[in-house]
């Protein structure tokens, strides 16, 4: 036994001193034989061989696979062993070795491919039992995107969710949306990691992920209750399995570079130069000698990403294991822009009896990132004609906008910090049916950001100071801690009898979150040196300038993250007879974000499914191997308000200057009025599905009608003036109701001609969203107005009928052509002859603010993707587009013009008489024109190249040479190609505020990724 | 037991004890750093607070909507100002009349007028009920219900009749009251101010900026002026006067200067620390208002119009002390202004209809923006007070008195040179009204007051009329439409909008 253990820790060790030998370019050849078994592995159905099966000496992880005629050779150094014999789609089959030298293998195909198993809260099920809407992602689909953020993969594989990637900053997380926008509040969903609920999943690297569920309708996510409203992501991590099983290292390493996808089309200084002379008469004397400045040129170059992974999985007698440590790096395409995180996970399981488990899942994640000021929206805007520095090196003033390179030039602007994850918990299976078990998570992060700019000045030609300087060095800082602990206890109870199943759990469950951050702020460092960001009240007064800059010291909770619930939740699963399914599920949520008499709700939810299938009558029909009907209902609740909008609060720090000395005086008064009647929204989801698979499962298909509509929206309503809550200040109310419906549907065809293995997939989703009501007759706003550009003027409006976010303002018909056109219709006093038509929706015969409307839609109507991969001959490739339709996006970055920038080269095709164009108006640096209109609304639909793998397995003939059981390598490219119309840098503009949608203010360019990786399994 | 059976009771026993007794307090989480309203105000330090509090809203970025005061913008003194780009379609609809019950503005400068209102409701309404010195008690009272008149008698000018709100929890879909209801409210809160309020003298330095006696005086002076009320305005204008409290400086540019702040001249102001934000103590109004380009002392919004350059009788120095124009070194600084101005910009007949110049009144001396942060805008001056004490006493027939007062104000415009600006010698009514009117624009120039004086004085139509003003219509202010929307019925529009 001990001599044994021995060996076996030495042949790890070989093994992972061949890997590194490998990776250091050595090569070692192995040499040990002693008798060799010849045979030939068929497929029992066709009778055809089986090329690329895998044969396997039991209990080692030396192994062959068939070639193309099926054939294989594999060498045995022992007379006692045991021959594994799988392939993909086939039953495994394992064969004694007496004194044979040929061994000829027939597979049995498997029969159905449906009846995986599911991750749903506080338990897993058969999809066959599983009567609710359930989306999945392997862990294969999870690792094909290059991300920081796994969810980035559910984006174009499971129906109904949109993953929208915000810009291309490093290190930002996408948002994620399932089954459209239900609130006017925080719309994302919670992630479920190995039981503990977190905000996100951007501390987990892909490869140590095995699955992702998404919970869509209430029947699946009731169980978690107050936080189901936006959907649930399940995510579970890897483990070793529970039978005895030999460590299995596993390597991942992926090199790539990213480049600007696309430019936007800008003028260049010629055509810069003769527009500006068309508007303003001689401001270029000669056109041809005008600089010509790509400024996007100057800010964007190829960075690379580079994303490396080794774990250990496996399991001796009593414990099972998982660990592995990660390494991510993505370097912006913009300077000083870089995000870089290294990843530690620890999974185990302790069978301390046949009863009893303890078990862990620790993940601890520390990063940094650099976050670049926003030079996208500067680039965009600086003239052509401009040049980025004097003869002297130094750098040119860049009016209106200011150079950007200088602003990346004095950038300095980091966040730094570590994120842990992780339970610890017990199992206990008693009576035979019961499993108690108990388990304590922790989410626990740590953030501290630092903002530096050193003193600088950026001179005009003339050499006197312009606009863009910082008199003094300045630091802010900012430190967050946050804690959350969840304790949750449940009991299950599983058993079957006769032609009965049952699967009940019932639970409560407790969390606590806390948080609170310092913000400081101090100038006038005595270095630039980053030794000396440190924040030191001698920093405050500047004698220099005379001038008296308070250094800041803020500290606060974190209003969204200070709270404590208390839940208890129930759920039954029967099956009878395999053909019937009811689930109900019941949670009562406690939040500390309302008030006593309104604190608890409970959410039930009902579901039934039917396995026609397995019905007598449908014996008969061959080509019909599955289907299944299924419908659910449930509420859900929402409780991702501020913990402290149910308080009327006092303002304080307001401060009055009185005396000779200009002395603060400090004062408090009451300030922003609190709503006690605060309680939970509620979404009510009805779902209807219908599964199928044909042709012995070739073809599957999943289809789903849903309905979620959401009241009682706890949403931020401008009160009336005479309140005193001041300008632009919001209360919270219950009021409002949301719906969104639409279809989804997911079709999959798998198939094998010869050797050649193939899957097609299509999935669809429609989406329709309508505000249903805003405010009551409750005194209070019945419109939300949000969207602001950068010039404070906001371009969204929510109201009944509408969706949430919609774009308003001016709708055009035209260009005035004439003087006479001109005076004919009504028009605003500043508008000209060759200007933008507005029209007068109102009909009172003048154009005013009143005739503002609804210009266009932010959220996709139609959102698809489309998979296709084959496998042959060790040769791996799959491709995956997804796209979206009708919706629209506010190019805000164009419309906003207080100082003169350059153009979209869309004013090429501009008036310029009579006749000329009828959408483009004569050029103009600001003014009428950029009064937002639908002027500035652009299609956002898009299909996309979102990623194309090809990969090679090499013959395991050879990687079993150097103790590899497994070496695969490939090229992939990420956003290969997008088709939209819109002129900006990506159709897919995300938000937080569900308010602001769709509106392009000049984000960081996503990227194309191009890269080269090898996974090594030994 | 097995230890794992004792471990399960162990844990069911352990979650019971913690769960059922504790799920209240466990749930219950209160507000941190932040008192609820229901614990404020209840000390003496408590009501200090609350008084100080009144004094921040007019230091307000909105307070007249802006940094860029609408008001002076809507008048023939000002344009819009900074570069023709900049905020062009939110400021030039006012410019030119044209703007509209949507436009950009008008709610910031509505919604900072009553959370003044609020603030002050919480002193008046609150205070009464704590133990603390009396007299200290009714000043606060007092101070802040200057306040509450001040901002009324704005909301009445500028609206007519806006929702009456005198406590700190009105309720919701409040109608609009009278403009008579709003302005006695403004008198009888300007008039216990008047009865509780000390006198600057009696205020220590460190207090120095609170509301007086005197200011409460001067504002109800300027209430009863602009409601026609001449004998009323007389005796309030004449009792500050004869305070002996004020006096005017002897040099103009200090009156609004830094030299100036808290000083003879000062009756009211708005103190400001050279902070670079409100919350620290700074205001952004003369920021706004600053020279744009070089020096950079800020946007450059609220331009001196050719007209009122040209208004000035030769040789005042007023004009000076009124308008900075390119080139001109104040304080050794010399000023080059703005690339992206026109220093001239014509109309299509070629006539000149703006000149790049800055609003000398929120000049502050020093090399930075943030210096401009610290600018004291005066609310009421005392040359304000001799010139309306001057028009209310003409209005009563006093028309010697009235020239005493109107000289005092010329005598020290001429700064020391006799060959301008002679004494007013005119007793007719009509022709020394004029004159009085006009010497206003010239001494008040750029500092708020002109489109008031304008419309109180009926002559909007004529002085205003080629703007774009349409009587009947632009006398008041359009009521926001946000506000009206929000309303759902219960806000009516002002005639004409």
């Amino acid at each position: 036994m001990y001599y044994k253990d021995l060996l076996m820790t030495n042949s790890i060790f070989i093994k992972i001193g061949f890997f590194l030998l490998v990776a250091f370019g050595f090569i070692s050849v192995s040499n040990a034989q002693i008798k060799t078994i010849k045979g030939v592995v068929i497929a029992s159905d066709t009778k055809e061989t089986l090329p690329g099966a895998t044969v396997l000496i039991k209990g080692t992880t030396t192994g062959v696979v068939t070639g193309i005629d099926g054939n294989y050779s594999i060498a045995v150094t022992t007379d006692k062993a045991t021959l594994v014999f799988s392939y993909v789609g086939y039953n495994q089959k394992e064969v004694e070795i007496t004194n044979q030298t040929i061994i000829d293998i027939q597979l049995e195909p498997k029969k159905t491919t449906l009846d995986e198993i599911v991750v749903i809260g506080y338990g897993s099920v058969r999809k066959s039992d599983l009567s609710g809407s359930v989306g999945s992602v392997k862990s294969e689909d999870i690792t094909k995107i290059t991300a920081l953020n796994p969810v980035q993969s559910l984006q174009g594989n499971v129906t109904g969710v949109q993953v929208t990637s915000s810009s291309g900053v490093p290190g930002e997380n996408p948002s994620v949306r399932i089954r459209g926008v239900g609130t006017f509040n925080n719309s994302d969903p919670i992630y479920v990691v190995d039981g503990v609920i977190v905000d996100n999943i951007s501390f987990l690297s892909s490869s140590d992920i095995i699955s992702m569920e998404v919970l869509k309708d209430a029947s699946a996510s009731a169980i978690y209750g107050s936080r189901g409203a936006n959907g649930v992501i399940m995510v579970t991590t890897k483990m070793g399995k529970a039978i005895d099983e030999k460590t299995a290292f596993s390597f991942s390493g992926e090199v790539g570079i990213q480049n600007l996808a696309k430019k936007i089309g800008l003028l260049n200084g010629r055509d810069f130069a003769i527009i500006s002379n068309e508007i303003k008469s001689g401001s270029f004397n000669n056109v041809d000698a005008v600089p010509n400045t790509d400024w996007q040129n100057l800010i964007f170059h190829s960075a690379p990403i580079l994303d490396f992974q080794l774990s250990a999985s496996g399991s001796s007698k009593n414990i099972q294991y998982y660990i592995s440590g990660g390494y991510f790096k993505q370097c912006g395409i913009i300077d000083k822009s870089s995000y870089e995180r290294i990843t530690l996970k620890i999974n185990n399981i302790y069978n301390l009896s046949k009863y009893v488990k303890l078990g862990n899942n620790i993940t601890i994640a520390p990063y940094t990132q650099q976050v670049a000021p926003n030079v996208t929206y500067d680039a965009y805007r600086a003239k052509p004609t401009l040049v980025p520095y004097y003869p002297d090196g130094s750098f040119a003033v860049v009016p209106g906008v200011g150079n950007p390179l200088a602003d990346l030039a004095y950038s300095n602007n980091f966040n730094r910090g570590v994120r842990g994850v992780g339970n610890i918990f017990g199992e206990v299976n008693f009576l035979k049916a019961f499993t108690f078990k108990s388990s304590f998570g922790i989410d626990a992060a740590y953030n501290k950001s630092e903002n530096f700019t050193p003193a600088f000045t950026i001179y005009n030609p003339d050499g006197t100071i312009s606009q863009q300087q910082n008199l003094m060095s300045s630091l802010s800082k900012n430190n967050n801690y946050y804690f959350t602990w969840l304790w949750e206890n449940t009991i299950n109870f599983k058993k079957e009898f006769g032609k009965h199943s049952i699967d009940a759990v019932a639970g409560y469950t407790m969390q606590n979150t806390t948080s609170d951050g310092f913000d400081l702020f101090g100038k006038n460092l005595i270095r630039d040196a980053s030794s000396f960001w440190y924040i030191q009240p001698a920093y405050i007064y500047d004698p220099a300038n005379n001038v008296n800059t308070i250094s800041n010291i803020k500290e606060s909770v974190n209003l969204k993250q200070y709270y404590s619930m208390i839940s208890f939740l129930i759920r039954v699963n029967y099956v009878f007879n395999k053909k019937y399914i009811l689930t109900a599920t019941f949670r009562s949520d406690g939040s500390s974000k309302f008030a006593l008499n309104n604190r608890y709700a409970s959410f039930p939810s009902f579901a039934l499914g039917w396995n026609v299938s397995q019905e007598k009558f449908m014996q008969n029909i061959k080509w019909l191997n599955k289907l299944k009907v299924r419908a659910s209902w449930g509420k859900l609740g929402n409780d991702k308000i501020d913990y402290w909008d149910r308080y009327a609060r006092v303002e304080s720090n307001i401060l009055a200057i009185f005396g000779t000395n200009n002395d603060p005086n400090t004062g408090a008064s009451y300030g922003i009025n609190g709503n006690p009647n605060l309680k939970w929204e509620v979404t009510t989801q009805t779902d209807i599905g219908l599964e199928f698979g044909v042709l012995d499962s070739r073809l599957t298909a999943e289809f789903d009608y849903y309905n979620k509509k959401t009241d009682d929206i706890l949403v931020f309503l401008s009160t009336p003036g005479y309140l005193g809550n001041g300008a632009g200040a919001k209360v919270r109310f219950n009021a409002a109701s949301v719906v969104n419906r639409g279809f989804e549907l997911n079709l999959n065809w798998r198939d094998q001609v010869g050797k050649f293995k193939y899957i097609v997939g299509i999935l669809g989703t429609t989406l329709h969203n309508e505000v249903l009501s805003i405010g009551g007759n409750s005194g209070v706003d019945s419109v939300l107005i949000g969207g602001y550009l950068g010039n404070g003027i906001p371009v969204t409006l929510s109201k009944a009928g509408l969706p949430i976010g919609a774009f308003y303002g001016y709708q055009t018909d035209g260009v005035f052509q004439s003087q006479a056109e001109l005076d004919a219709y009504p028009h605003n006093s500043q508008a000209g002859v060759g200007d933008l038509r507005f029209v007068d929706i109102n009909g009172d015969g003048k154009i005013d603010g009143l005739d503002r409307t609804y210009i266009g839609s932010p959220i996709p109507t139609f959102i698809f993707g489309f998979n296709f991969g084959f496998e042959i001959l060790g040769i791996d490739f799959s491709v995956n587009v997804q796209g979206q339709t009708g919706n629209k996006i506010f190019n805000g970055k164009d419309a906003v013009r207080p100082d003169p920038y350059n153009f979209e080269s869309r004013v090429l095709d501009r008036w310029t008489g009579p006749g000329t164009s009828n959408t483009e108006p004569r050029p103009s640096f600001g003014g009428y024109n950029y009064t937002p209109s639908d002027y500035f609304i652009q299609d956002a639909s898009f299909l996309r190249i979102r990623n194309v793998t090809l990969g090679y397995m090499l013959p395991s003939s050879w990687s079993t040479k150097i103790y590899m059981q497994k070496i695969r390598i490939y090229i992939k490219a990420d956003n290969l190609y997008t088709l939209t119309k819109y002129t900006g840098y990506t159709p897919e503009i995300g938000s937080d505020d569900p308010l602001s949608p769709g509106i392009d203010s000049g984000v960081y360019p996503i990227t194309a990724f191009y890269s080269i990786g090898i996974n090594l399994n030994f | 037991m097995k230890p794992f059976t004792k471990l399960f009771f162990l844990i069911l026993g352990f979650t019971s004890v913690i769960l059922f007794p504790g799920c209240k307090k466990f749930l219950q989480k209160d507000l941190q750093g932040t008192l609820t309203q229901q614990a404020f105000p209840v000390s003496p330090s408590d009501a200090l607070l609350a008084t100080n509090a009144t004094y921040e809203a007019i230091r307000e970025w909105y307070y007249h909507s802006g940094g860029y005061p609408i008001l002076d913008i809507m008048s023939d003194d000002a344009r819009k100002g900074s570069n023709p780009n900049d905020q062009a379609s939110n400021l030039n609809p006012y410019d030119n009349f044209t703007f509209s019950p949507t436009q950009d503005g008008l709610d910031r400068w509505w919604n900072t007028l009553y959370v003044g209102v609020k603030r002050a409701n919480v002193v008046i309404e609150k205070i009464p009920a704590i133990q603390m010195d009396e007299t200290l008690k009714t000043r606060y009272i007092a101070e802040s219900r200057f306040i509450r008149g001040l901002i009324y008698f704005d909301f009445v000018r500028a609206w007519g009749g806006v929702p009456l709100v005198t406590t700190t929890d009105p309720p919701l879909k409040l109608p609009r009251a009278s403009s008579n209801d709003i302005f006695n409210l403004v008198i009888s809160d300007l008039q216990f101010a008047i009865d509780n309020l000390p006198l600057q003298s009696d205020y220590a330095s460190e207090d120095l900026g609170r509301a007086t006696k005197g200011a409460a005086q001067a504002m109800l002076a300027r209430v009863y002026l602009f409601q026609h009320d001449f004998f009323n305005a007389e005796i309030y204008a004449m009792a500050v006067i004869n305070s002996g409290q004020y006096g005017l400086e002897p040099v103009f540019t200090d009156a609004n200067g830094v030299n100036g702040n808290n000083g003879i001249e000062s009756v009211f102001e708005i103190g400001a620390l050279q902070a670079e934000s409100t919350e620290g103590g700074g205001d952004q109004y003369a920021n706004t208002q600053g020279v744009r380009g070089t020096p950079n002392r800020g946007w450059g919004f609220n331009r001196p119009t050719i007209d009122l350059r040209n208004s000035f009788e030769p040789g005042d120095p007023r004009y000076k002390g009124t308008v900075i124009n390119i080139n001109d070194t104040i304080d050794g600084v010399v000023i080059l202004g703005d690339g992206s101005t026109p220093k001239v910009t014509y109309d299509e007949h070629g006539n000149i209809i703006e000149i790049e110049c800055y609003n000398r009144k929120v000049w502050v001396p020093g090399n930075n923006t943030i210096t401009q942060w610290g600018h004291h805008r005066r609310l009421i001056r005392y040359s304000d007070v001799l010139l309306m004490a001057a028009e209310a006493l003409n209005e009563n027939n006093k028309p010697g008195e009235a020239l005493i007062c109107l000289n005092m104000v010329r005598a020290r415009a001429r700064q020391g040179n006799n060959t301008i600006l002679p004494d007013i010698t005119v007793t007719d009514q009509t022709e020394l009204r004029d004159i009085i009117f006009n010497e206003r624009r010239h001494e008040l120039g750029m500092e708020g007051w002109r489109f008031w004086d304008v419309i109180r004085t009926g002559r909007a139509a004529q002085i205003l009329g080629p703007l774009g003003f349409i009587t009947g219509k632009h006398e008041l202010l359009p009521i926001p439409q946000s506000e009206i929307d929000i309303s759902q019925g219960s806000l009516l529009q002002n005639p004409n909008w």
